[in-house]
């Protein structure tokens, strides 16, 4: 049975292969890994002495999630399904006995797992670094937890824009139209979603949240009780109006909860709701790529 | 047994824009070298394309070896070695990689490949560049590479899309020459426009124009259908005793001549008259008027001229080329011509 499976994933794993170390040759992702390293490494010496670790990382992340290393990998996407990368798609693996499905789900495999690779390779140390190295700044409790869910959502981001990608290859063909189509789409998102009040899944709002998710422990358990915190603003909220009741003043009203854009802290993060957030869209995309390509001559 | 191909009103338009094929009905016999022959643009590589479920068909259905093409029929290209023109092969690679490569898609296991693709380096004379990556190889090079790629498989079928396309004439030779032994176990389908190829190797033929099958079947059922009952005489001698020849002959029963050059007399043996007694009496009359005859040329040989007086016909025929035929009595295209 294992031999079967060995044999019936040949194609799969073949093609998987080949694109792969396809992409370690190109220059794109030399250049790409190179840029990635250089740029965290400065973000990391030029805030070595000022800024936390949470915050820090964070600031690491960004080029991923919001500008500019989007850019490449919604272009690595895009690729294989378009323009003349087609042809050779179709002269070297459709006319083959393999199936559309092995040749999207390798290409794309391919792309999400090189990208993965570069940003693992470079915010993996990274982040060890900021963690353990002593610096001269406060320790702002950032947990092992926090780190790994951290680099799994900008991870999971990463995944949808490579499926992005492979979407607007598929449905436009053309590698710069299916770019420039990206560009008009990713960053007004914040706008798109706003209108929803699904900010906190806006790559922007995303990254803001980031340091919260990095001091965030495994458990609520070990978490330290919040209680205590709320408890004290109740009573300085308490102590106030005593306060402009005694002077005379009007009672200050309580202030309202903020939504989730609003607030500084991001307290309701919630990591399901975020890896559902992008999961669910490159599912989508990734589904409607495979549509698209079925349907597609060569 | 069901035959290497076979397509029924096979159809493709682009965007209702293009017609590349047009209603398409073709039969390719298990075993035949057959010649897909058209001009350029006339819908050759579409069809093969939508064989090979590259493209999907706008109406109509075609099948190979009796399983049905599409998008991911695996069991068609499994029994197809493709050779598409000038192949857009990946050029980071090295043949043995590249050939590796295909024996996995293929699902070929490491014990049958590795030998195979050692086999199949040195019988298309590339044994000497294995070290060599394929974007440096020549046109050549990369359609002998091409050519073993599509045997990888050891398919039953082979469909060769314009294979001689670009060779220099001793790699054409070469490539004639394997499509003639590749014919001797398997199917082959090449798809050209070079008439001579198709003299050379086919045995069976396909005319395409605009899309249209305008004839199938053996060669030699094309040759005769558009027999033209004319020889040429390549004569030498001066021009006054070659207008005597054309004056004598022109008195024999059942001919008609003229003179096409200063050296050459076309001979046309009209219906009813024995094609071998009347180029006989007109040969007799050579060495008596001061004549050397040099070659004789019969335009019945002439591929060419068969292929070139087909698409003019086609043409000719105007509004008659619609098909008023109810479905069910389509002609199978095999041997019969469907012009």
């Amino acid at each position: 049975m294992i031999s079967n499976l060995d044999t019936r994933t040949l194609p799969l794993r073949a093609i998987l292969q080949h694109d792969l170390w396809g992409l370690c040759q190109s220059w794109l992702v030399r250049v790409w890994l190179a840029a990635t390293a250089l740029l965290a490494a400065l973000v990391v010496m030029s805030n070595w002495v000022a800024v936390p670790s949470a915050p820090l990382i964070a600031m690491v992340l960004f080029p991923y999630l919001v500008f500019p290393w989007f850019l490449v990998v919604m272009m690595l996407g895009v690729n294989p399904t378009s323009g003349s990368r087609a042809d050779a798609m179709a002269d070297g693996f459709l006319c083959r006995p393999v199936t559309r499905y092995d040749c999207l789900l390798g290409t794309w495999l391919a792309r999400v797992l090189l990208v993965w690779g570069v940003y693992l390779a470079v915010a993996v140390p990274v982040a060890a670094i900021v963690v353990f190295a002593k610096r001269p700044v406060a320790d702002d409790g950032v947990t092992l937890y926090g780190v790994i869910a951290a680099l799994i959502v900008v991870a999971v981001v990463l995944m949808l824009q490579v499926s992005l990608g492979f979407l607007m290859g598929t449905l436009l063909r053309r590698s710069l139209l299916a770019v420039v189509m990206l560009l008009l789409l990713w960053y007004p998102v914040n706008i798109v979603l706003h209108t929803f009040h699904l900010e906190e899944l806006s790559p922007i709002s995303l990254n803001q949240s980031l340091p919260t998710l990095l001091r965030q422990p495994w458990s609520e358990e070990s978490e330290k009780p919040t209680a205590n915190r709320e408890d004290m603003e109740a009573l300085a909220q308490q102590a106030a109006q005593f306060l402009s009741v005694l002077s005379g003043g009007a009672p200050q009203p309580a202030a309202k909860k903020p939504a989730f854009f609003e607030q500084s802290s991001y307290d309701d993060f919630s990591l399901l709701r975020v890896l559902l957030g992008y999961g669910i869209p490159t599912a989508l995309s990734v589904a409607l790529a495979t549509v698209c390509f079925n349907r597609r001559d060569f | 047994m069901p035959p290497a191909i076979r397509t029924e009103h096979l159809t493709k338009i682009y965007g209702n824009r293009l017609i590349a094929v047009n209603d398409m009905t073709l039969t390719v016999p298990e075993g035949a070298i057959f010649g897909l022959l058209g001009p350029n643009g006339a819908g050759k590589t579409t069809t093969l394309r939508l064989l090979l479920g590259l493209q999907r068909p706008t109406a109509g259905r075609a099948e190979v070896f009796g399983n049905p093409c599409g998008a991911n029929a695996v069991a068609v290209r499994r029994l197809i070695g493709y050779l598409p023109t000038h192949p857009n092969l990946p050029g980071n690679l090295r043949p043995v990689e590249y050939l590796d490569l295909l024996g996995k898609l293929c699902r070929l296991p490491r014990e049958e490949r590795k030998p195979r693709i050692a086999s199949l380096l040195r019988a298309v004379g590339l044994l000497g560049l294995t070290d060599q990556r394929i974007e440096n190889l020549s046109t050549g090079e990369t359609t002998r590479l091409g050519i073993a790629a599509s045997l990888v498989a050891d398919p039953p079928l082979l469909i060769w899309d314009e294979p001689t396309a670009g060779l220099d004439p001793s790699a054409r030779r070469f490539t004639l020459d394997l499509i003639r032994e590749m014919g001797k176990t398997r199917t082959v389908v090449v798809a050209t426009h070079i008439l001579g190829d198709i003299d050379q190797i086919c045995d069976h033929v396909g005319v395409v124009h605009e899309g249209r099958m305008i004839f199938c079947g053996t060669v030699r059922d094309m040759k005769r259908r558009l027999r033209r009952d004319d020889f040429s005489l390549d004569l030498e001698g001066s021009g006054d005793d070659l207008r005597r020849l054309a004056e004598q002959a022109g008195l024999v029963e059942g001919v008609k001549v003229r003179l096409q050059d200063e050296r050459t007399l076309a001979v046309e043996i009209l219906d009813g008259r024995p094609r071998s007694v009347a180029l006989a009496e007109v040969l007799q009359l050579v060495e008596p008027n001061h004549l050397t005859l040099q070659t004789v040329q019969s335009g019945q040989n002439e591929t060419e001229h068969a292929y070139l007086q087909l698409l003019q016909e086609e043409e000719a025929h105007g509004f008659q080329r619609f098909d008023f035929q109810p479905r069910h009595k389509d002609t199978a295209a095999e041997g019969n011509p469907s012009a």
